[in-house]
């Protein structure tokens, strides 16, 4: 135990040193789209005005911005179209979706070291009517470190993050005895939960494990329906102290835990060259900082957000994040077992499958919105949530607690 | 330009008949072994005279020759220059009188024939050009005749977004200071891993530093070659850069310990395996761009027996509808090897028939059969149908290209004049219609 150690949360006995100090206060999001038919710094700047008023602060208020490094908009622009004239903290996370809980991350380290008293975290872009990000890399990208990366892929046509992720998926069927239907039933539970969220694209289209099964190979042993779909949006969350965000117009979601991690070898998504394949160390890494700073246990949360880019990967995270034994999840996820009303729900807002793919960002607002007790598909008596993001890439995750 | 081509084909008509490039060599037992290997026809006949579908293989002028002036030269030039690029044989007709014996030297001469249109077709607006190619042997009596057709077409204009990966080839990799032995290394012929000059572990990627004894001092080791599939993936799409898919990248544990990724190559994608040992090979993608691949260790050399195989099974099985008049089907592969074997065989060296880069830089998707070819598959089938029957003349009708990685079936029937009738299909559609006129007996 610490001196930095607060008791400000239920259940959580946060350890780290920034346990419970920060909260999200505000969360804010464009709608959903595949065109959004405008820029990508508006739907920034319109997301992040969301979560500030949401939070119900003034953009005066907020001193701190921090993005993806992939993101096309730069903190200071937004500070630009906001009005805010001085930030005193800013900040950028790389590694794509690996990004989204460690923007929040840096933030509450931000709000807990006194860098900052108000910080928002956003993400918005075209990936659907613009860049997208599902085709052929060219990988030219230069001769960086992530140049030379690419370069032992690409010119393979390895090339797509459907078939990277493919080349795990493929050695998890051999290791385990799972099948396409397995991955297949991530989907299945996903689009049931968009179904019901007026929010999600996929609004009132469930589909069956059938329709998995006829939909077209992308990247052999991935089809169509193993990977989530391509949105415009931007989504913002405002960070501030618990304390602070006591005071404001929603029950924190207090951070208890906030972690980054990266595995042996680790490249950005080529994660081949030791190790056994159907395995992310980085996010077991994450996990571990999670339950030991948070205090608490997978049995300990109510309801998971899990970063669902593709199928199989949120098996594994049921594995590395102790849901279940290594090669157990396809058993974990059979009959229903990641939907609501299930032993764990996972993505109650249909996740990138359903909802929308907005680098993970989404599934933080959602996070949050579970510990307000206000979510659309609202679990029940949720006292804790945990977030991740981006896997395969170094990636980040969270624990949020209801304070 | 319309204006003039009645004049210009008014001009070649009263040229008549002249003399085409002479024939560069006698007809010659190994030249027709190379053509039957190749094509794949097994009958004994050929060991004493020539197919007659090789007819015009004994006037193509070979690699490196000059491109001698043909009768419609000026013709498909200035249609050419009135936009009309695009090109596409679409008939090619030949008349066999006499089977032909080793060492009798031919001469041909061209003809003329006709250009009709503009007409509107599938492939954009254009101009069918037709000419005759005749062969003569020493004492002047001619023993073979062909019509040849083609279409000039405008071709259509290209989309506003062309599709990128149709565009460009295959990225070539990024090379550093760090990695370039690598590269060398392949073009070389060798895979290089990278060796700690210090402790002598091995390392893929490679990098500046030893991860384990944090040394500066970089060696490598050349690799066996040798190794086991760890993993691999199937891409289907979407599109990728000179690629056609879909095609197989494994993740490969070198039996040095290492693990690399390269496609696998050699067979088809559904008999690819986790564990199944693989060879290396170096393939090159285009004139800039060398890789190192994978293929099943226990792949044999190409057998020239391979392409004779497959025939199908008797028309009298199961085939739905299969009539009495019905000749037993073929079913080629074309691989890669079938497809430039018999290009070359015929001495067609249109790089379109063996360079895969240069034949999607031209918009097809991989490299593709030859006319030559499909006339030679054609009379192998009525000659495996009917060993017996003497072919008197080939008309084919060409339909769409016939690509490496594709299957052709060739299925036929007797017509009720006597004559056979042959239809090729391919994935794509149907790749040539054919009737071959028997000699009475």
């Amino acid at each position: 135990m610490t001196a930095t150690t607060t008791a400000t949360t239920t259940g959580a006995t946060t350890t780290g040193a920034l346990g419970g100090r920060a909260a999200i206060a505000g969360i804010g999001a464009t709608e959903f789209s595949k065109e959004s038919g405008r820029s990508e710094l508006r739907l920034a700047v319109e997301a992040c005005h969301g979560a500030i008023r949401d939070a119900g602060l003034r953009p005066a208020e907020v001193d701190g911005l921090v993005t993806f490094t992939q993101d096309a908009n730069s903190e200071i622009a937004v500070a630009r179209e906001l009005g805010i004239e001085d930030l005193s903290f800013f900040s950028r996370v790389d590694y794509g979706g690996g990004a989204a809980c460690g923007t929040v991350a840096h933030a509450a380290m931000a709000v807990a070291t006194g860098q900052a008293r108000a910080v928002v975290c956003y993400r918005a872009f075209n990936e659907r009517s613009g860049h997208r990000f599902g085709q052929a890399t060219g990988g030219q990208r230069g001769a960086t470190s992530t140049g030379l990366e690419f370069s032992w892929h690409v010119p393979f046509g390895f090339a797509t993050p459907a078939a990277w992720v493919a080349m795990h998926a493929q050695r998890y069927l051999h290791a385990y005895g799972a099948t396409s239907e397995d991955f297949g039933r991530v989907t299945v539970a996903m689009r049931r939960h968009a179904a019901t969220n007026p929010r999600a694209w996929f609004h009132g289209r469930p589909i069956t494990l059938e329709e998995h099964q006829a939909s077209r190979w992308i990247v052999d042993p991935l089809r169509l329906l193993d990977c989530c779909q391509e949105s415009d949006g931007g989504v913002a969350v405002l960070v501030t102290s618990t304390e602070r965000a006591r005071d404001l117009a929603h029950p924190p979601a207090v951070i208890s835990a906030a972690a980054q991690g990266t595995g042996p070898g680790q490249m950005m998504m080529f994660n081949y060259y030791s190790g056994d394949l159907t395995t992310l160390p980085a996010m077991g890494r994450v996990g571990d900082r999670l339950w030991r700073a948070s205090g608490l246990t997978p049995k300990d949360v109510q309801t998971a957000i899990l970063y669902d880019h593709f199928t199989p990967f949120v098996l594994i995270q049921l594995e590395e994040l102790g849901f279940c034994a290594r090669g157990e999840a396809k058993e974990f996820i059979r009959d229903g077992g990641i939907e609501l009303g299930a032993r764990l729900p996972v993505n109650p807002h249909g996740g990138q499958l359903g909802e929308a793919y907005i680098h993970g960002m989404n599934g933080i607002a959602e996070g949050a919105r579970q510990i307000r007790r206000t979510a659309v598909n609202q679990v029940a008596d949720v006292e804790n949530v945990l977030v991740t993001a981006g896997t395969g890439v170094p990636t980040s995750g969270l624990v949020l607690t209801r304070g | 330009m319309h204006d003039r081509l009645p004049a210009l084909a008014e001009a070649l008509a009263a040229e008549g008949e002249v003399a085409a490039p002479p024939c560069p060599d006698p007809v010659d037992p190994a030249m027709i072994r190379n053509w039957t290997q190749a094509i794949g026809d097994g009958n004994p006949l050929y060991a004493g005279v020539a197919p007659p579908a090789m007819i015009q293989v004994w006037s193509m002028q070979g690699l490196g020759a000059r491109k001698a002036g043909s009768v419609v030269d000026g013709l498909l030039g200035l249609l050419d220059e009135a936009g009309c690029t695009g090109v596409v044989a679409t008939n090619c007709e030949q008349t066999y009188d006499r089977y032909l014996r080793h060492g009798e030297h031919l001469r041909s001469t061209l003809r003329f024939g006709s250009i009709t249109g503009p007409k509107r077709t599938a492939l954009g607006e254009g101009y069918f050009v037709t000419w005759h190619q005749t062969w003569y042997d020493e004492r002047d009596e001619r023993v073979a005749g062909m019509l040849f057709r083609v279409l000039k077409f405008r071709p259509p204009e290209r989309a506003a977004a062309p599709n990128p990966a149709a565009e460009v080839g295959p990225p070539a990799p990024m090379i550093g200071p760090d990695t370039r032995f690598f590269w060398d290394g392949v073009r070389e012929g060798e895979l290089r891993v990278q060796k700690c000059g210090a402790c002598g572990r091995l390392r893929h990627p490679p990098g500046p530093m030893c991860p384990h004894c944090h040394a500066l001092d970089r060696d490598h080791v050349v690799a066996s070659g040798r190794g086991e599939l760890h993993s691999y993936v199937v891409h289907h799409h979407p599109p990728v850069p000179g690629r056609t898919g879909p095609y197989v990248v494994g993740l490969v544990e070198l039996e040095e310990g290492v693990r690399m990724v390269g496609n696998v190559i050699g067979c088809p994608p559904g008999d690819v395996r986790i564990g199944m040992p693989v060879r290396l090979v170096f393939e090159r993608l285009d004139d800039g761009l060398t890789l190192p691949q994978w293929i099943p260790a226990d792949r044999e050399p190409p057998d020239e027996d391979d392409e004779v195989e497959g025939a199908a099974p008797d028309a009298s099985d199961e085939h739905g509808g299969a009539g009495p008049d019905d000749l037993p089907s073929i079913e080629i592969p074309l691989t890669p090897t079938f497809v430039i074997a018999t290009a070359l065989a015929t001495r067609d060296f249109t790089p379109v028939h063996h360079d895969v880069a240069l034949a999607r830089a031209q918009g097809a998707k991989d490299i593709f059969l030859n006319i030559l070819t499909t006339m030679g598959l054609v009379q192998r089938f009525v000659s495996e149908a009917l060993p017996d029957a003497e072919p008197a003349g080939i008309a084919v009708r060409l339909g769409v290209p016939a690509y490496a990685g594709d299957t052709l079936t060739l299925t036929g029937r007797l017509t009720d004049d006597g004559a056979v009738e042959v239809r090729g299909a391919v994935a794509r559609g149907e790749h040539v219609v054919a009737t071959v006129r028997l000699r009475d007996r």
